[in-house]
């Protein structure tokens, strides 16, 4: 492309040569020739230059000529040609310089028409470039090589401005640098190009100075001489800059084209940065109507669960509804029950006060009685000890030895009555204490003193002793304590045929006093042991018997250690000796009842006492529990012991917080649900029965272990409501450190353990897998042997049995698991395939919590109650297995209560798909052609169809058109049964509007998986 | 305002420059707004108040980030998803594919593997299931997990048969899956043919030459640059004349990658790698 103003040098020479040669002639001719005339032709020619100023200085030039030729010519020949010469030259060169002036004109206008063009040719060849949808890059490229080829730049790039008016480069041209440099991103303002956008006024710069950019070739690398910078833009606004680089200086008509490319530039940038942004707006909303997609489903799908939820909520409600009524049956069944029990009370309180009446009559005809005795036999004794003595000396010794046989037999009815009479006097409630303080040490010389002589008699060697340390007094009845010892003497010294009596008296636990009496005799059996302290026995009963006696002393010390607060033991064994021992508080228990003055044994209830302790709670660490921390709540109204279970919690790292009452052990257990709980029965509002069994009722915290510790013996009915221990107060520190042992057992087991007991091996493997997952840890027995060993080994959370096991049956088990001595014995559930008897399922059900006959439903219902027994939180168990535990629940309710119309002829294809779809709980009718079909559908309103093809009177085909006709049941599915005859069979099928199809002979799981998916929820 | 977005902007970014130092998942050129709004999601779903505490999560628990992961996949697809593709697949692509001795088809962002089943049943359908390998890839193992179990829930499956009708489909949904009380199990045979692979369009490369890619609704998440690398990785993996099927969402129009391909079905998002790109 040629730029318009340059210059040929051709044309100049070409005028020199011309004006030289005219100027030649004209001075080699005379004057008067007017070969001066020739100077027009150079001057005509200058007006092909394009410099406007040519004309005037050639017209100037060649008149001076004019006159200089003049003045150098030879004179004219002819006289008064010069005159004529002087005119024609002056108004030649007058001439000359006119046309000069006026060709200037005229190259002036030429140059600045041509310069125009060069613009609008430039602009249109812009606008050519530019046309089509382009990004800006590529929009930026072409405008850049297209303004650089067209004006000659050897280097060029583009900026355009952004959202925030920032310039970026958006494209180069001979560019030595790359796009996203730093050198890219201009601020307004600021650089040359800043400069320029904020001017929006064209630059130029000439004599580039160093570290320019460069233009670069393969061969090497120039600076460019000119650099023009031009703004370009937008309704006025300044959207972006052109930078050009040049090695020539740029003309003025650059100048021109880049202000007029200026608009049309910048509009085209706008434009694509429009289309652009409107590419990004587009794929943004294509994009949220995609995730709106996502989230409808995500929202169609809770909303399902909703529904299920909400179903599952109403079913519960339902069988809430049947429970509560069972529970009121109950009720009122119990109320017929207590009524029955209180008359029987009162029956049983008669009988009592009769028993008890007669028991005093004879207690009371004993000790008149034995009165009455003693005192002929006093009389009896005396005269035969006078007849012993022989003062008169008139008895053979034959006749005094029958007086002392007298004599002794006397005494021994004598010690017979006597205790006859302790006994019935203590039974009768007769014999009255006298707590005093004794002292130990005279007590026991007493009894030394008196049995020495009888000890030395039979040469055994007679010890007592007091250990150091021991107690010096207690608080006690003296007499009754000294029969005691006296009893214990005798029976010692008279089983004891050589070797040594022993009297010890040491401290016991809790500053009880410990007597014991012990001796080498000849021992007592262990089986013996219980029957030494009945009344009238002696562990050798046999007629035969070695050792005489009444067999009461044992009796009436029992008795009386009991009206003293103490207990006696026994340790013996055959040839081995006994050791009897006393064990006596040191002073009088008033809270333990004392038979001897209320009679019955019924336990003082002293409730009174504790409401005191109670008023001020126990300080525990409600305010300072840390999240995480193992929580033992401890209910216990008891301050002291409160206190004791406290801190023996904070000693084995748990947290501890107290309850006063029920309620507000309740109320704890919902807040804070503690990792487990101690619990005392008596509390003063409710028993702790109603705690334990609200506990337990609450699915949220029944997982929580609860140890119960009382004074009352409730274990039985305490462990069949989940209690995991039972104490009995008072409790030892080490029953306490074992509980809570437990717990922390509890806590960190994780994984549940169940114990299956099956013969089965298939039926086994069906039953872990069923149960088994991340938390559950399954075992399996195949018989009862195995079962009680691994019962024995460790601790199960429940086990599942089969009653049909071969060798010990599942019966035997139960029996046997229930006798064994564990702690605690998991919930049993029985599942079974056996029917069972109402005699069998009652023995069952005392010691089975459950029991499931196996069959097509069992499976859910069995893992349904693995989990119940777990006690497993809720939260617990795994989302899946949970999800899962629902759908087992839901099996085939997609079938139950629904309606499948059957539309065939064939009777033996409706007996196929009935015998296949009744048993799954849904209820079938029967059309046997198209038209029967429609009035079924109208007066039956079936969920899902099946529809066959071939029938008489109305086929499939047309039946399923005219029931995607009718609005209401157009949205009914239809499945066609289609015969494989005719390939475009399924075709027509779809085509009549079926929603699914499936060819014959019918295979049946097909079948309800079809029904499954198409039956509407 | 400005100070809120561009702290949240800074919270992002630490938040996926975490996930993908810890957990290798890289999601830091999907697009912005997307993100925005996923992570929000999470937010709302997890209970954090700010990114910072949830990337704090993440980063000490991996279980936070199973659980925030899901919604950054967050992908929906259904068996025969826009019959019209499928049918023109069947119709137009699949004649080529059966030229060949081994066809291979890779389905990019398989998701839970609808449309690999999809596939596998409508080349079982055209008798190339036989020889041909399916390759499902996604970046989410657990979708993998999923889709490997091939079972969907069973109200899903009306609307994949009828989808599968649409398509053309030459016998009954049904002839492939069996159902339980709950879900349809896609019969083993047609897995037998699918490798279900992790595979991030971010980070990996081709892995082999396959000479047909689906990959729909995925590209719409990710910005330019990635549409640009994940649209090279699908050249580099096409044999000469291969094809691309993308989401009717999609478009390769701005992409670099526009003159590798021509417009093969252009309704359908169907494009054909160039003879002369490589």
């Amino acid at each position: 492309m040629k730029r318009p103003g340059e210059d040929r040098t051709g044309l100049y020479v070409l005028i020199a040569l011309m004006v030289g040669g005219g100027f030649a002639l004209d001075v080699a001719t005379h004057v008067g020739l007017e070969v001066w005339v020739l100077y027009f032709i150079p001057l005509i020619v200058s007006l092909f230059t394009t410099r406007p100023i040519a004309p005037v200085a050639i017209g100037v030039m060649c008149a001076s000529l004019v006159v200089a030729g003049y003045v150098l010519s030879p004179a004219a020949p002819v006289e008064g040609v010069a005159q004529i010469s002087q005119v024609n030259r002056a108004l030649g060169s007058v001439a000359l310089i006119g046309l000069g002036f006026v060709g200037r004109q005229l190259i002036a206008t030429k140059v600045r028409l041509a310069v125009q063009d060069w613009v609008n040719e430039g602009r249109v060849l812009l606008s050519e470039r530019m046309r089509g949808e382009r990004n800006v890059h590529d929009l930026g490229r072409s405008v850049l090589s297209t303004l650089a080829e067209y004006v000659g730049a050897q280097v060029g790039s583009i900026y355009v401005a952004n959202k925030g008016g920032n310039l970026m480069r958006a494209s180069g041209y001979g560019l030595d640098a790359p796009l996203d440099g730093k050198a890219n991103f201009v601020a307004p303002g600021q650089t040359l190009v800043g400069q320029v956008a904020a001017n929006a006024s064209i630059l130029v710069v000439y004599d580039v100075p160093d570290g320019y950019i460069d233009v670069r070739s393969g061969t090497g690398a120039a600076k460019p001489r000119a650099l023009v910078l031009a703004p370009t833009d937008a309704d006025g606004a300044v959207n972006g800059v052109i930078e050009l680089g040049f090695f020539t200086p740029p003309s003025a008509a650059m100048n021109a084209l880049l202000t007029s490319a200026a608009a049309p530039v910048g509009i085209a940038i706008r434009s694509a940065q429009y289309r652009e942004r409107l590419a990004d707006l587009l794929e943004e909303a294509q994009r949220q109507a995609e995730e709106l997609e996502v989230q409808q489903r995500e929202l169609k799908i809770t909303n399902e669960e909703l529904e299920e939820r909400g179903h599952a909520l109403k079913q519960s409600h339902v069988e809430l509804e049947e429970t509560n009524r069972q529970l009121e049956e109950q009720a009122r069944a119990l109320e017929m029950q207590k009524d029955q029990l209180s008359s029987a009370q009162g029956v049983l309180r008669k009988k009592a006060a009769e028993v008890e009446r007669a028991s005093r009559y004879k207690s009371e005809f004993l000790a008149n009685m034995s009165h009455e005795l003693r005192t002929p036999l006093n009389s009896a004794l005396i005269l035969a000890k006078l007849l012993i003595d022989n003062k008169q000396g008139n008895l053979t010794r034959e006749q005094i030895q029958f007086a002392t046989n007298i004599y002794t037999a006397g005494n021994d009815l004598l010690t017979l009555i006597n205790d006859i009479l302790d006994l019935s006097k203590i039974e009768a409630g007769k014999l009255d204490l006298t707590f005093e303080s004794v002292d130990l040490a005279r007590l026991f010389a007493a009894s030394k003193q008196r049995f020495e002589p009888l000890a030395r008699e039979k040469k055994l060697e007679l010890v007592v002793t007091i250990d150091p340390g021991g107690p010096v007094r207690m608080e006690s009845d003296s007499v009754r304590l000294k029969q005691v010892i006296t009893n214990l003497l005798s029976n010692a010294v008279k089983f004891t045929e050589q070797g040594s009596v022993t009297l010890r008296g040491s401290a016991g636990p809790r500053g009880d006093v410990l007597i014991s009496v012990e001796d080498t005799g000849v021992g007592i059996p262990a089986d013996q042991h219980h029957l030494i302290f009945e009344a009238f026995k002696q562990a050798d009963g046999t007629p035969n018997r070695k050792y005489g006696g009444t067999g009461l002393g044992l009796s009436i010390c029992r008795e009386l250690v009991d009206l003293l607060g103490g207990e006696i033991r026994v340790k013996s064994a055959p040839g081995e000796g006994s050791t009897f021992t006393v064990l006596l508080p040191s002073r009088p228990n008033q809270s333990e009842p004392t038979r001897g003055t209320t009679g019955t044994g019924a336990e003082k209830p002293n409730g009174h006492q504790r409401a005191d302790v109670s008023l001020a709670p126990v300080e525990d660490d409600r305010a300072a529990l840390t999240p995480g921390s193992r929580v033992v709540l401890v209910v216990e109204d008891d301050r002291v012991f409160a206190t004791i279970l406290r801190d023996l919690a904070h000693e084995l790292r748990f947290q501890c917080v107290i309850a006063g009452s029920a309620g507000e052990a309740l109320e704890l257990v919902r807040h804070l649900k503690p990792a487990a709980i101690i619990l005392d029965m008596g509390l003063p509002d409710h028993s702790g029965l109603t705690v334990l069994d609200l506990v337990k009722r609450d699915a949220s915290a029944r997982h929580i272990p609860i140890h119960v510790v009382s004074v009352h013996d409730y274990q039985q009915v305490a462990r069949e409501m989940g209690a995991v221990g039972y104490a009995l107060k008072p409790v030892k520190r080490e029953q306490l450190v074992v509980a809570f042992d437990r717990f922390e057992e509890q806590i960190a087991r994780k994984a549940r353990s169940v114990l299956v007991v099956e013969d089965d091996a298939t039926q086994r493997e069906a039953i872990t897998k069923l149960l088994g997952n991340d938390g559950v840890a399954i075992t399996s027995a195949p018989n009862a042997e195995e079962a009680l060993a691994k019962l024995d080994g460790e601790t199960f959370d429940c086990v599942v049995l089969d009653l049909m096991l071969p060798g010990t049956s599942g019966f035997e088990l139960l029996d046997q698991m229930a006798k064994s001595d564990k702690p605690s014995l998991p919930p049993v559930i029985v599942y079974t395939a056996r029917g069972l008897s109402l005699e069998e399922e009652q023995r069952l059900r005392r010691h089975a919590r459950s029991i499931i006959i196996k069959g097509a439903r069992s499976p859910e219902r069995l893992l349904e109650e693995v989990t119940l027994f777990l006690h497993q939180v809720a939260a617990d168990l795994p989302e899946d297995k949970l999800r899962m535990l629902r759908e087992a629940l839901d099996r085939e309710t997609v079938f139950t209560g629904r309606r499948i119309l059957i539309v065939e002829d064939d009777i033996r294809n409706i007996f196929a798909l009935t015998s296949a779809l009744e048993p799954k709980g849904a209820i079938i009718d029967v059309a046997r052609n198209g038209k029967e079909a429609l009035c079924r559908i109208e007066a039956e309103r079936p969920d899902i169809v099946l529809m066959d093809i071939m029938m008489p009177e109305m086929d499939g085909l047309t039946a399923t058109r005219e029931i995607r006709k009718r609005g209401r049941s157009s949205s009914l599915p239809i499945i066609a049964l289609t015969a494989k005859a005719m390939p475009d069979d399924r075709q027509q099928c779809l085509d009549a509007g079926a929603n699914d199809y499936i060819a014959k002979p019918i295979d049946v799981e097909k079948l309800v998986s079809l029904c499954r998916v198409w039956m509407p929820r | 305002m400005n100070a809120t977005n561009e702290s949240q902007d800074v919270e992002l970014d630490l938040l996926l420059e975490g996930v993908f130092r810890m957990y290798h998942y890289d999601f830091r050129q999907y697009v912005r707004s997307s993100l925005r709004r996923r992570v929000h999601q999470a937010l709302l779903a997890l209970k954090h108040t700010s990114i910072t505490s949830l990337l704090d999560r993440i980063l000490h628990d991996p279980r936070a980030f199973a659980q925030f992961l899901p919604h950054m996949t967050i992908q929906v697809s259904d068996m025969f998803r826009d019959p019209s593709y499928w049918l023109a697949l069947r119709k137009r692509v699949v004649p080529h594919l059966s030229t060949y001795p081994f066809p291979r088809v890779w389905i990019a962002g398989c998701g839970a593997g609808e449309e690999a089943y999809s596939m596998a049943i409508l080349l079982a359908e055209e008798g190339l299931l036989a020889r041909a390998q399916i390759y499902a890839t996604d970046i989410s193992v657990e979708s993998l997990a999923e889709a490997k179990a091939g079972a969907y829930q069973l109200d899903r499956v009306r609307s994949f048969s009828d989808n599968y009708f649409e398509s053309g489909g030459k016998a009954s949904l049904s002839d492939y899956y069996v159902t339980t009380s709950s879900r349809a199990c896609f019969v083993p045979a047609l897995r037998e043919r699918i490798l279900f692979a992790d595979h991030c369009l971010a980070t990996d490369t081709a892995f082999a030459e396959v000479q047909l890619v689906s990959c729909r609704n995925v590209l719409i998440y990710f910005d330019r640059t990635l549409q640009d690398r994940a649209v090279g990785v699908f050249c580099d993996a096409l044999s000469p004349r291969g094809f691309l099927g993308l989401g009717d969402k999609e478009t390769l129009r701005f992409s670099a990658h526009m003159k590798a391909f021509e417009p093969f079905v252009a309704e359908e998002k169907i494009y054909r790698k160039g003879e002369r790109a490589t």
